[in-house]
């Protein structure tokens, strides 16, 4: 399983644009975006704003940087796969 | 008939201590709190008259209740899922909630309470706790024996009935939380929630002008609402640069009541308050 990052720009109607769609297998899986200065000190994180499958989660998270996210978006879709 | 009452500070949740009919010993010097309990517990004489007229017989009953004031630090369990609760708790000052712990250690809030409230009523009739309750800010709370509660219920039904109906106005305001958690934006919900919290506070006197506290923070909303902190706090933005409210450290400023009303489509008929309905 591998992912593939697709820079876009996402209309949250806010100043969270900057986003990465995530695709697995060349499914999209997940959509981040880029927190904005707006929310102060999540700053900079990565927030799952969207999941799919076994990335859909009602406790969306924020992730450290991208790297972290594709790390637990994996895993999410390695352990659907085990089950 | 005469009561103890004393004033307990600092961190005990006070589960322990209504045995003790005796001023501790740091608080001996405040026995003359004693004396003030009259005007104490007048936010609960002002919640039941928001509600039905009290005779003088009634309101002296109210008064007298045996309570045990206690002043709690903020974000402190009161009574803890799981517990069999023994006391009613009334708020005199301060916010609480009720709340869970999910898995995971999520939180869903599920309710807030200001001044009046007696937030675990319920437990008089259904003493084991299915849910928490907490302090949210630092607060003053009574602590009313159940036995004394039962008593004074059986001895004026008409407090029993304004009991019973604010019990049923607790159901009615739950109901809105689950419309609004099921099918409300996100900013509608909150649009609704600030509605709500506005007019509780104004049917007691703790709002006017379209301004009350709102001491919670965007954590809270998130687990009161079911909205991420992200969200929370896009929708507060959006409601700033709408013009509809603004928030100044703990108080919330509704500038455009009429159309935070419309956007959530906000009906006060749940709330049931007497003095507006009459």
């Amino acid at each position: 399983m591998s992912l593939h990052l697709q820079s876009v720009q996402l209309a949250t109607g806010s100043d969270d644009s900057e986003s990465q769609l995530v695709f697995s297998d060349g499914f999209l899986v997940a959509v981040l975006v880029h927190l904005s200065e707006m929310h102060e000190k999540d700053a900079g994180m990565w927030f799952l704003e969207a999941g799919f499958g076994p990335v859909s989660i009602r406790e969306q998270p924020s992730f450290v940087d991208l790297d972290a996210a594709q790390a637990w978006i994996a895993c999410r879709l390695s352990e659907s796969r085990t089950n | 008939m005469s009561y103890d009452v004393f004033i307990v500070s600092g961190s005990d949740t006070g589960a322990d201590a209504w045995e003790s009919r005796a001023l501790p010993p740091a608080m001996q010097g405040e026995a003359s709190m004693a004396s003030n309990i009259h005007r104490s517990l007048s936010p609960l004489i002002t919640k039941l008259e928001s509600i039905a007229t009290l005779s003088d017989a009634e309101r002296h009953a109210v008064q007298n209740l045996p309570v045990r004031v206690q002043a709690l630090q903020a974000r402190q369990d009161i009574v803890r899922d799981g517990d069999m609760a023994s006391q009613c708790c009334l708020i005199l000052e301060g916010w609480a909630c009720r709340y869970k712990i999910l898995g995971e250690g999520k939180r869903q809030i599920f309710s807030f309470h200001i001044a009046g409230d007696i937030p675990d009523l319920q437990s008089l009739h259904i003493p084991l706790m299915d849910h928490s309750l907490a302090t949210m800010t630092q607060a003053t709370v009574a602590f009313i024996p159940h036995a004394a509660m039962h008593s004074l219920t059986l001895r004026f039904p008409s407090i029993a009935a304004v009991l019973w109906r604010d019990t049923l106005v607790d159901a009615a305001i739950f109901r809105e939380w689950m419309a609004c958690m099921g099918r409300r934006s996100a900013y509608d919900h909150l649009a609704h929630l600030f509605c709500e919290l506005y007019l509780k506070q104004e049917a007691v006197g703790l709002a006017g002008e379209h301004r009350c506290p709102l001491p919670i923070t965007q954590g809270d909303l998130a687990d009161a609402s079911g909205i991420s902190n992200v969200h929370v706090n896009r929708v507060l933005k959006e409601m700033r640069s709408n013009g509809l409210i603004t928030l100044h450290g703990n108080t919330l400023v509704i500038q455009g009541w009429d159309e935070l009303i419309r956007a959530a489509e906000f009906d006060e008929t749940y709330l049931h308050l007497r003095k507006r309905s009459a």
